[in-house]
């Protein structure tokens, strides 16, 4: 009797010991969210944002990408391959002309086509103001490259896709 | 029992374990029928004016295509992004077809095709082009605007989600 109690903490501890590494430890899926998560957080705009959150957000928004970024769009002037400062430049510049802006992302699937590779398919879903107070209201189809890199998830390639082709 | 007492049981009946299967079996019964089969969605947007108006609201109905395929005058909702954000549109030719505009009239094959849906002024200009194969061309009612200003164009097979209701 006694050894069956054992037996049973003894399992319950493994049980919960399991649980407890899922839980603390997150999956390469977790991370790859996680890097979406803070280019969300990091491109979105207050009406209240200051000059030193601005400058910060500049420098956050390279660090998620690789040191060369392939971003391939229609409109073929935005096409090309940035480094990670012209990315950052570029977003400080574009935020620099919205009052108000938000970035989200729903419906992402996740696959992992070889290792240290991550294919991410998803929606974004931009929203804001101009300060010249226009909407704005822009839903796209991504599908994005990540590669690990020393341990971190860094954007190396964004697709916007065409779904209707004139 | 009394007309209070089947009003009563109407609107608090008891939890009895019939009664539970039988919610739940209605509940999934909802989610897999409208979440899958015939999903709705609000229209936002004023390109398949006057047949549709921004803020409408109607179903998908997915089962439409199973046996046959998009014929020309079908109004069609096209997977924009995710699994969320459709776009609904009018077929106005099939793959191997040719589709142009010549001062707002469409042509096909090099056939002008008469469509009663267009109500509105339109003097569209576009270069013929073929619809590639396994790929439909769609175009919304609203023509009175900017041709740039239109989405519009050719639309992969894969992405037809199936047609509204009404």
């Amino acid at each position: 009797m006694v050894k069956i109690k054992y037996l049973l903490i003894g399992v319950l501890i493994v049980i919960l010991g399991i649980v407890i590494a899922i839980t603390v430890s997150p999956s390469e899926e977790k991370r790859v969210k996680k890097q979406f998560h803070l280019l969300s957080e990091w491109v979105s705009k207050s009406p209240d944002e200051n000059t030193f959150t601005m400058l910060q957000r500049m420098k956050d928004i390279g660090t998620l990408f690789d040191a060369n970024c392939e971003l391939k769009v229609t409109d073929q002037s935005l096409s090309g391959t940035y480094t990670r400062e012209e990315i950052s430049t570029y977003a400080g510049s574009a935020r620099s002309h919205v009052s108000q802006l938000e970035l989200k992302f729903y419906d992402s699937d996740i696959a992992f086509p070889e290792k240290g590779v991550a294919k991410v398919t998803l929606t974004a879903r931009l929203t804001g103001r101009s300060t010249a107070g226009e909407q704005m209201d822009e839903t796209r189809e991504l599908e994005c490259l990540l590669r690990k890199i020393e341990k971190k998830w860094l954007f190396s390639q964004i697709e916007v896709i065409e779904v209707l082709k004139k | 029992m009394t007309v209070r007492h089947k009003i009563r049981q109407f609107f608090f009946p008891s939890l009895t374990s019939k009664f539970l299967i039988r919610v739940s079996l209605i509940a999934l019964f909802a989610y897999l029928f409208f979440g899958y089969l015939c999903i709705p969605f609000t229209i936002q947007g004023i390109s398949m004016e006057p047949t549709y108006h921004n803020g409408g609201v109607n179903f998908c109905w997915r089962l439409h295509y199973f046996f046959s395929e998009p014929k020309r005058h079908d109004v069609v909702t096209v997977r924009f992004a995710g699994s969320k954000v459709m776009l609904l549109k009018r077929v106005v030719a099939r793959e191997g077809e040719e589709v142009e505009f010549r001062d707002g009239k469409l042509f096909v094959d090099c056939k002008e095709i008469v469509e009663p849906y267009v109500r509105y002024p339109c003097n569209w200009n576009l270069p013929p082009r073929q619809v590639e194969e396994d790929s439909i061309y769609v175009v919304g009612d609203n023509r009175s605007m900017p041709i740039e200003n239109h989405h519009f164009g050719q639309a992969s097979k894969k992405r037809i989600m199936g047609v509204p209701l009404w």
